[in-house]
């Protein structure tokens, strides 16, 4: 299944970082597939149902719906590496950082969405934030994915002031990547013109790694049997 | 004098070069840019860019703007749960082959999913994640080690509560803020709420049951005496039919809250919320 074209081979060409990523999450385990199939359902219906937002058209609300329940992918994503703690401080403080904006971006589209803000989703990133090594690795990887996709969104919005703000977020989100990879030891740049990513695959990506997954049932409506 | 002349011709001509080059500089920075068709290269450059800039459609005001964040914390106040995904059992250490401890279930007798709260992470030798876990079995207190493939993402929590068995109270923190406090019935002579560290795992609601009041909370505590009770003898908090009997030692083993508190309750604490039933002397 790890055969297939993939967005990382148009930014990582060497396929380091996709490699490593599908290698970390070990893509393909049995036990795994079910929730990521949980997920992935959940994570289509996020972003299959939806109304146009207060100023915002259908395709801009579509498009940063999208962007949203990334940016809560990535936040969460650092938030989880750094209260596990397993990470060397030069790791942490970018982690601390990065994440902080991440949080921000998220913040930022939320209140522009309003009501139509998709909530955050419940991520499972098996293995990837308990460890550096598993954990940079991923984060590389989503920060380059995050810029190319910004790139293939920005030509494609309606709004002016939407494109104005969303390429405020592309460069730090470039700055994100450069900065992980420097310290990844992978090459900050490799191309002299990067490649957009298209947000359908993205979305593949995304549910290829098993990230998305099924919110825990830990409400019910049946009676107590508790001793009383 | 002879030998001056030469000096004196030098230092001339370095400084109509300083001129010149300061002359230059000030006219790439636009002050007293030549006109339009002058002979200068430079100018007619920099007059074309003037014309460009200057043609430029206003800027559109941003839809958003983000402001600059502070660094996230390393709060170490937090708990952290995860949900049981796979069938599995919890091991004396975290080595594939120690003593098992316990088998782990998906489900809480509850039908909800059963979660465990996550005390650390240990690699092994063959560099296997293992997550060190409290269980929900007797006898109290009991820990042990599950795999991190049959557990679900985590979940971080940063309240806790406290039940003193003394004073016959409830006390909801975070961090150090005590968010809720409230009087509690407990388990009466015979059948005594057990002692120990346990974690809310559900939450159920809309019952026909006015016995347990509107909400009950089931938690990882087990009654060590209850042990053949159908669902298990597990330890809840919830209402009560009966608010006049709180506080007291009244119950067989559960924690009982009046209504309006078990409301105000379950707004405040979320599931995974560790459980410190303390005896208070």
């Amino acid at each position: 299944m790890n055969e297939r074209p993939s967005i990382l081979d148009g930014l990582d060409p060497e396929g380091r970082v996709r490699e490593s990523l599908l290698e970390t999450l070990g893509i393909g385990r049995t036990e795994l597939l079910l929730a990521a199939l949980a997920g992935a359902a959940t994570w289509t219906a996020g972003h299959a149902s939806h109304a146009a937002g207060a100023g915002l058209t259908e395709n801009d609300t579509r498009i940063l719906r999208f962007d949203l329940q990334l940016e809560y992918l990535q936040a969460t994503m650092y938030t989880q590496a750094l209260r596990l703690g397993h990470l060397r401080p030069a790791v942490r403080d970018a982690a601390r950082v990065v994440g902080a904006h991440e949080w921000a971006h998220a913040h930022a589209l939320k209140t522009i969405l309003g009501r139509r803000a998709v909530p955050p989703g419940f991520f499972d990133y098996h293995g990837v934030t308990e460890d550096e090594h598993a954990f940079l690795r991923p984060a590389v990887a989503f920060e380059d994915l995050t810029a190319a996709l910004l790139k293939y969104q920005a030509i494609r919005l309606d709004s002016r002031a939407v494109l104005a703000a969303a390429i405020s977020l592309h460069s730090v989100e470039a700055r994100h990547a450069a900065w992980l990879r420097r310290i990844a030891g992978v090459l900050p740049t490799l191309t002299a013109f990067d490649r957009p990513a298209s947000q359908a695959k993205m979305r593949d990506l995304i549910l290829s790694t098993h990230f998305v997954a099924e919110d825990p049932t830990t409400g019910a409506r049946r009676a107590p049997g508790f001793t009383g | 004098m002879r030998n001056r002349r030469p000096v004196i011709a030098a230092v001339l001509t370095a400084a109509t070069m300083v001129s010149a080059a300061a002359l230059a500089v000030v006219a790439l920075h636009g002050r007293g840019a030549p006109a339009a068709g002058d002979s200068a290269p430079g100018g007619t450059r920099m007059a074309h860019l003037s014309a460009d800039a200057a043609a430029l459609a206003p800027p559109a005001k941003p839809a958003f703007t983000v402001a600059t964040p502070r660094p996230l914390r390393l709060s170490s106040r937090v708990s952290m749960w995860a949900p049981v995904i796979l069938p599995t059992v919890a091991r004396a250490r975290p080595r594939a082959h120690a003593h098992i401890v316990a088998r782990i279930s998906t489900r809480t007798p509850e039908g909800t999913t059963n979660i465990l709260l996550a005390l650390g992470v240990r690699r092994d030798a063959m560099h296997r994640l293992w997550v060190h876990v409290r269980l929900p079995i007797l006898p109290t207190n009991t820990t042990g080690w599950v795999r991190r493939t049959a557990l679900g993402g985590y979940r971080f929590v940063r309240t806790r509560l406290v039940v003193d068995l003394h004073a016959l109270e409830a006390t909801l923190y975070q961090g150090r803020k005590a968010l809720f406090h409230a009087p509690v019935g407990v388990g009466a002579i015979g059948t005594a709420t057990p002692v120990g560290r346990f974690y809310i795992r559900d939450r159920l609601t809309r019952y026909a049951s006015p016995f347990y009041g509107p909400i009950a909370f089931g938690t990882s505590a087990r009654s060590p005496v209850l042990t053949d009770w159908p669902a298990g003898g597990y330890i809840g908090i919830h209402g009560t039919n009966e608010p006049k009997l709180i506080p007291g030692r009244i119950s067989h083993g559960c924690i009982r809250l009046r209504n309006a508190d078990i409301r105000r309750l379950a707004t405040l604490m979320p599931i995974g919320t560790p459980v410190a039933i303390e005896s208070g002397r």
